[in-house]
């Protein structure tokens, strides 16, 4: 299962829920396969996902949002792992963490990652997030829909391969209309 | 008991609007977190550029936030600040504890501390000073209306209360 593959799966299960999204291949890639208003492309903050996805979670507290959304890379994630301990601490009851390991840095050259000897789900579980693991469609399908129920940080540990989706353009919009395209979808559920 | 400044600025930080603050730990920031209260609405973040990203996104949803860190965190949490709260036009407000001026006894925080005005005006970022020269109630006034200038100019904004040689100067 390359990325474009798990997003497909991300996509179909997403479209009533809002997703914060890494930068670079994986907010491109997601963007060509559907350029939702629900989705804030995080252009160029690596590493900052899943901080920005646990203040969206914070901010709809008591909101009829059940889950949050965050898609994050393991070399984005190891760059700010501070996210699994803030998010094991604060325990944002909407947030959900889902990570696209692939072991290398995708959009620098496919460099690898610390991801081969290190286990950023076990990381996860230790702060005390509840964790899955997919590594097909098929299973990412099931996993996904279980950690869409309600109930403190979940973290879904997708294994895909390395390599990136080929002719997909670059996303070339203003953060600020991608900003207030999201605020605007929220605000209207 | 509480430092009329540290109570002042705590006061200021509810009045700005502000629903949640973050806040990374500092000497001089200690006693507005015990100030500020509330543990429900007050948490502590690892690191100045996540709190960007968590308190930043408040306004994602409607809300907004507070951050309370010290100058020297600025280094930490340029990137994130730039790449996310400036460019996504996000109010913020953030309240600094500035280590970097008189008074200060650790000679390396100046090295980075004292440059740390002029490299949040260089991004654009607007910064508001506090310092002994004003009393708490002035501090109190300038702390709630820089989160109101946040909101009205959608941009984070930056206050640098330097606590030395106020009541804080324990701190
Ligand atoms: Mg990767």
């Amino acid at each position: 299962m390359r990325r474009i593959d798990a997003l497909q799966v991300l996509v179909e299960g997403t479209a009533d829920l809002p997703v914060v999204v890494t930068c670079a291949a994986t907010s491109r890639e997601l963007a060509a396969i559907a350029d939702r208003p629900n989705h804030l492309y995080l252009l160029d903050s690596m590493g900052l996902a899943g901080s920005v996805a646990t203040g969206v979670a914070l901010g709809l507290a008591g909101s009829a949002i059940p889950r949050v959304v965050a898609i994050e890379g393991d070399g984005s994630l190891f760059m700010n792992p501070n996210v699994l301990a803030t998010g094991g601490y604060l325990r944002p009851d909407k947030l959900l963490l889902v990570l696209l390991d692939n072991a290398v840095y995708g959009s620098t050259g496919d460099l690898p990652t610390y991801s081969a000897r290190i286990d950023l789900g076990a990381l996860a579980a230790a702060a005390g997030w509840s964790v899955r693991q997919a590594a097909d469609p098929r299973t990412l399908r099931a996993e996904f829909a279980k950690a869409l129920e309600p109930g403190g940080p979940a973290f879904l540990h997708v294994r895909i391969e390395p390599g990136n989706a080929s002719g997909v353009p670059k996303l070339l919009e203003d953060p600020v209309v991608i900003g207030r395209r999201f605020r605007d979808w929220l605000a209207s559920r | 008991m509480t430092s009329p400044y540290a109570a002042a600025v705590a006061q200021g930080i509810w009045a700005s609007g502000a629903e949640l603050v973050g806040y990374v730990p500092s000497v001089g920031v200690a006693p507005v977190i015990t100030a500020l209260g509330r543990p429900d609405l007050v948490f502590p973040l690892s690191r100045e550029e996540e709190a960007m990203g968590v308190i930043g996104a408040l306004p994602l949803t409607g809300r907004f936030g507070a951050v309370v860190m010290q100058d020297n965190g600025f280094g930490n949490a340029l990137t994130a600040l730039t790449t996310f709260n400036v460019s996504y036009h996000l109010p913020l407000l953030i309240v600094a504890n500035i280590r970097g001026g008189l008074g200060e006894y650790n000679s390396m925080i100046h090295s980075f501390s004292q440059h740390v005005p002029a490299l949040l005006d260089r991004l654009g970022v607007r910064v508001f000073d506090l310092d002994r020269r004003s009393g708490p109630a002035d501090w109190e006034d300038v702390v709630a209306e820089a989160g109101a200038h946040a909101r009205m100019t959608f941009r984070p904004v930056v206050v640098l209360a330097q606590f030395w040689a106020t009541d804080g100067k324990t701190a």
